[in-house]
């Protein structure tokens, strides 16, 4: 009979491996990855739930930095600066005032609040307790013009309208704002240990587990080597096999933020809705994308670092 | 094809493998490399296929020099080589047909032609009847058979076989050797070692190497 066997050609090559033989095996590939998990398929599920968990982790401390930012970020456009004016100032000269720090640079509004609205806006602030301002005979609270402003430019207003003639005093909430500045900075701060933290743990994790496939299949390894196979060859099927853990924990992480956005969101809006809270889809896919990004980053990372232990053999 | 200038082999243990050996093979050459056991026949074929490197002297295989720095040439080399190993080193829990379409997989050959040259491999073997079956079902002489169409499938120009009718009855040794020495042609060199000279005694147009002790001590060439 007779038979016909065809020499090979050989395309370009990339890192030892050609395009050609990605796309010619990446059936085999895809194979010798489930293989490779199928015989450790215990220890694999638990690495998946554990790089599932350490995402989480990370996606909490994400979603808590992104609705501080959004908190500072409102609490800014909350800047204002109350100036108190002289009370023998007529209606005209208050206006006339109120115009003059309307167009002062940084300055986004300046309202004149009489002494009913002022208040009127107690009672809101205290809510029920309101009933304590009943005390007073008389209206305690006086006229002021309320200045909303950029919070960068609080110095140079306070200067200028301080100066203001029939400007007796002014007064800002600045204090709140510097502190709640130094609360986002700090939870970034330990945002960024816990990405750290997360990236060291997930790698140790799929390396770890890249090493045990190899190990388990060192015989396979060293015959393919034999027959000529280059290392990125033999180790494309780890690859594979760190991105299926670490995206598997990633769509896991997803899950359960998911979750406790749909849930979270429910409970602050109904006990706690003064404070404001990025639109929950707009969440939903910054850490989907950001979640699924970083599993892929430490997928292909730990099992590069897996691999590492291949190349020392001939 | 191959070329070796008074290369010693000396393992990590102290072990003195082999000893100034001299030797050439040409191009589409075929050789017995015969002699006992513990001869240093295995060893030659180590450093033939860069498994091992000489401890002293100069090896060069198909142009490439067997030299530790230069592993990943050795490794392109190794493509253009069928190794039949003593031991077979057939992967376990695959079919005859997937280990042997393995040796072509980084070889840049669509998926259509590995299957089609395996199965002609195989056919050749004579295991046609065995293609979709797992290597370890396979009795010893079949899985040799398997590892020889593994070597083959890919159209070598060297095919070394260590020790291929280790194991096996004279009737069946020889059909191994009439196949192994069937695939040698212009463009590829065969190269068997064996302790069974018995079986080489008739075979013609070949170069017969005794081994003893690590040194070459007899070399003839039979071209008729």
């Amino acid at each position: 009979m007779e038979t016909s066997f065809s020499t090979h050609t050989t395309g370009a090559n990339v890192g030892g491996v050609s395009m050609k033989n990605i796309f010619f095996n990446l059936g085999y590939f895809i194979k010798e990855a489930m293989k490779i998990i199928k015989f450790n398929l215990l220890s694999n599920i638990f690495s998946l739930l554990g790089t599932g968990l350490i995402l989480f982790l990370l996606g909490m401390v994400l979603v808590g930095g992104s609705i501080s930012n959004q908190l500072v970020e409102n609490l800014k456009e909350e800047a204002e600066v109350s100036a108190y004016f002289d009370e023998n100032m007529d209606n005209q000269e208050c206006l006339k005032l109120v115009e003059t720090v309307k167009d002062m640079d940084g300055v986004r509004d300046a309202l004149l609040i009489d002494e009913t609205d002022a208040y009127n806006k107690m009672e809101k602030v205290l809510g029920e307790e309101a009933k304590v301002l009943a005390l007073f005979d008389e209206n305690p609270f006086e006229a002021y013009i309320e200045i909303r402003i950029h919070l960068d430019t609080m110095d140079s207003v306070l200067e200028k309208v301080e100066n203001l003639e029939g400007v007796n005093y002014v007064r800002d909430n600045r204090a709140v704002l510097e502190r709640m500045q130094a609360i986002t900075e700090g939870l970034k701060f330990l945002g960024y240990l816990v990405i750290v933290a997360v990236g060291i743990t997930t790698l140790v994790i799929i390396s770890h587990m890249i090493r045990q496939g190899i190990y388990n299949n060192k015989d396979q390894i060293n015959t393919l080597r034999l027959l000529g196979a280059p290392n990125s060859f033999i180790g494309f099927p780890y690859v594979i096999i760190g991105l299926l853990l670490t995206m598997g924990g990633g769509i896991l992480a997803i899950a359960l933020i998911v979750l406790l956005i749909n849930q979270g969101y429910g409970q602050v809006t109904a006990s706690l809705s003064f404070i404001p809270l990025p639109p929950s889809e707009e969440l939903i896919s910054e850490m989907v994308t950001l979640l699924l990004g970083v599993s892929i980053l430490l997928g292909i990372l730990g099992s590069l670092f897996g691999l590492s232990s291949i190349k020392k053999n001939r | 094809m191959i070329e070796a200038k008074g290369v010693t082999l000396k393992y990590h243990d102290g072990t003195l493998a082999l000893k100034n050996i001299d030797l050439q093979v040409k191009p589409g050459e075929l050789v017995f490399i015969t002699g006992p056991s513990g001869s240093g026949k295995t060893s030659l074929l180590k450093l033939f296929m860069g498994m091992e490197y000489p401890t002293s002297g100069s090896l060069n295989v198909m142009g490439q020099p067997i030299i530790p720095s230069k592993i990943g040439k050795i490794r392109k080399i190794r493509r253009k080589i069928g190794p039949v190993f003593q031991e077979f080193k057939l992967i376990a829990g695959r079919t005859a047909m997937e280990n042997v379409i393995m040796s072509m997989r980084f070889l840049g050959i669509s998926s259509r032609q590995r299957k089609e040259n395996a199965r002609n491999a195989l056919i050749r073997v004579g295991l046609e009847h065995k293609i979709l079956s797992l290597v370890e079902n396979l009795s010893w002489g079949e899985a040799q058979r398997v590892a020889i169409a593994r070597a083959v499938a890919r159209k070598p120009s060297l095919i070394l076989a260590d020790e291929p009718t280790g194991n096996l009855d004279h009737d069946n040794a020889l059909h191994i050797l009439e196949l192994l020495t069937s695939f040698q042609d212009n463009n590829t060199a065969v190269i068997i070692t064996t302790h069974a000279t018995h079986l080489i005694e008739n075979q013609k147009n070949a170069t017969f190497i005794h081994v003893s002790e690590g040194n070459i001590v007899k070399e003839d060439h039979l071209h008729k």
